[in-house]
């Protein structure tokens, strides 16, 4: 039995780790359905939270199959290499939720536990085959069939609603705001599945971890703590709110109106449904994305920035890598011994919060979620600029704190 | 390597094949109800014709609308495991 030290810290991390899960994916269903207004952004990811919750509790059976295959058999699992792996995986995410990009969380996590087990066991401990099925494959797929899907739900939707001219001078109206009311629905379903998929591999960590130290007898059940608290960390994740990877997918791709939000999270349920039920798992972030660039094309004057799109997908590209790379870096260190373990925890601590503290500079939250998009472009061009956003976005945080204040007076008078 | 390709062109078609279903089936609804209600205002006038138009389309809507609602149930139905591994 390993020393316990070990095993709290690796479920610290991992629970963390669903922490940067949830917050990094609520762009995934949430996104749409803010940047057309079919729901304010904090109500939109409080229901997003509650489904992740819900969704957590749903299913257990994904955990007990945690996707490690990617790591040749024979390898040991041991605490340290979980640990080392996901700091990887932690520090990746929050580097890509700094940038605004939707990447995969489950690519880090897979990326650090590879780079992990390199650093312990060799090139050898990596199955590249099942990399390459698993997660290169998908990659390069999952976008494009949600992106078909959605270009043409989206082409089909404005066309069935669309009216003559001489329907329009009659004051016939092409209703396409009811699409919100389905947004609400078909958003709530994405979210939903996330839920259900997402949070199972922390809970598949978690009982890795505990039947490798002992703690449990076998992986064949995940003990109940483990899934209140991986559901507690991912829905706590998902009501944060990564509002950056939200604005990008709400308004940096592209323009979205109500009937290409519709499609687009049509798009990606359905998509994301097919994967899970006929045997080829595709990437939820990838698949949304895809669905929100093909939205874009879809509407007539629609444009999509390629710009971004490519930002986002050289982020793809690099999430395995680089998180192999730290995973494989914090291995080193753990490999040291106790010392090296603390020394890797610190370093990790360290640049988690340095990675928080420069994000306010730039604050990006409910408050400036939808609108400031040109700003935010603006930004990246000219450090002079980077200094006007963000003391305006000073100054709208203050203002923000003045209304809280002034509510809260309120409440407390009555 | 055995990537497989099957399952990845079915669930390819399937998706598309899906989610033109759902988005078609929620702008034909949107379709019919804006419908309905220019047909209701033409209605409050005396129309009869008008009137019958309303009432078909508003009908047709919440049947297209209603099909969304089932294909909703099926999604939720497939996400819950304990609906379909039961047994």
């Amino acid at each position: 039995m390993e020393p316990i030290i070990i095993v709290v810290a690796v479920i610290a991390l991992a629970l963390f780790f669903d922490f940067t899960n949830g917050f990094h994916d609520t762009a995934n269903a949430m996104a749409t359905p803010i940047a057309t207004g079919a729901l304010k952004p904090r109500v939109a990811v409080a229901i997003a939270a509650v489904m992740n919750l819900a969704g957590a509790f749903l299913s257990t059976a994904v955990a007990k199959t945690i996707s490690v295959d990617l790591i040749n058999e024979n390898v040991h699992l041991g605490a340290e290499m979980v640990f080392a792996g996901l700091t990887g995986a932690i520090l990746w995410n929050l580097t890509t939720w700094f940038l605004g990009l939707p990447s995969s969380s489950s690519h880090a996590l897979f990326g650090g536990l590879i780079g992990s087990a390199v650093a312990f066991a060799g090139v050898n401990a990596v199955n590249f085959e099942k990399v390459v099925e698993k997660v290169l494959i998908p990659a390069l797929f999952a976008p494009v069939i949600a992106g078909v899907a959605a270009l043409l739900a989206t082409r089909l939707a404005f066309v069935i609603t669309a009216r003559t001219e001489a329907q329009k001078k009659a004051g016939q109206t092409t209703g396409r705001g009811i699409f919100r009311v389905g947004q609400i629905f078909s958003s709530s379903l994405v979210a939903l599945s996330h839920g259900t998929n997402d949070a199972q591999k922390t809970m598949g960590v978690i009982t890795l971890v505990l039947v490798a130290t002992g703690f449990q007898a076998n992986g064949d059940h995940v003990q109940i703590w483990v899934v209140l608290s991986a559901a507690a960390a991912i829905a706590f994740g998902t009501y944060a709110g990564g509002w950056r990877i939200i604005r990008t997918m709400g308004s940096g791709l592209a323009e979205i109106k109500p009937a290409q939000g519709f499609a687009a999270e049509i798009s990606t349920g359905v998509t994301i449904l097919a994967s899970s039920n006929l045997g080829f798992a595709l990437s939820t972030t990838q698949v949304a994305s895809g669905s929100v660039i093909g939205s874009g094309l879809g509407r007539k004057g629609g444009a999509v920035r390629w710009n971004k799109a490519g930002q986002i997908v050289l982020g793809w590209l690099f999430t395995l890598p680089a998180s192999a790379i730290v995973g494989a870096l914090s291995a080193y260190l753990v490999m040291a011994g106790p010392v090296g373990l603390f020394v890797d925890g610190i370093i990790t601590l360290a640049v988690v919060i340095t990675i928080f503290q420069v994000s306010r500079r730039n604050k990006i939250g409910h408050h400036n979620v939808v609108s400031e998009v040109e700003g935010a472009s603006k930004a990246i061009a000219s450090p002079k600029s980077i200094r006007a956003a963000a003391k305006a976005a000073d100054a709208a945080k203050k203002s923000a704190e003045r209304a809280t204040k002034t509510a809260s007076k309120k409440k407390g008078g009555k | 390597m055995t990537i497989k390709w099957d399952n990845l062109f079915l669930v390819a078609g399937t998706s598309i094949g899906a989610a033109l279903l759902v988005v078609a089936l929620f702008a034909v609804g949107v379709r019919l109800l804006t419908d309905a209600r220019l047909a209701e205002a033409k209605a409050k006038k005396g129309d009869n014709a008008a009137a019958r138009v309303e009432a078909i389309s508003r009908t047709l809507s919440y049947i297209a609308f209603s099909l969304c609602g089932s294909a909703l149930l099926y999604g939720i139905y497939l996400i819950v495991p304990a609906f379909h591994l039961s047994k």
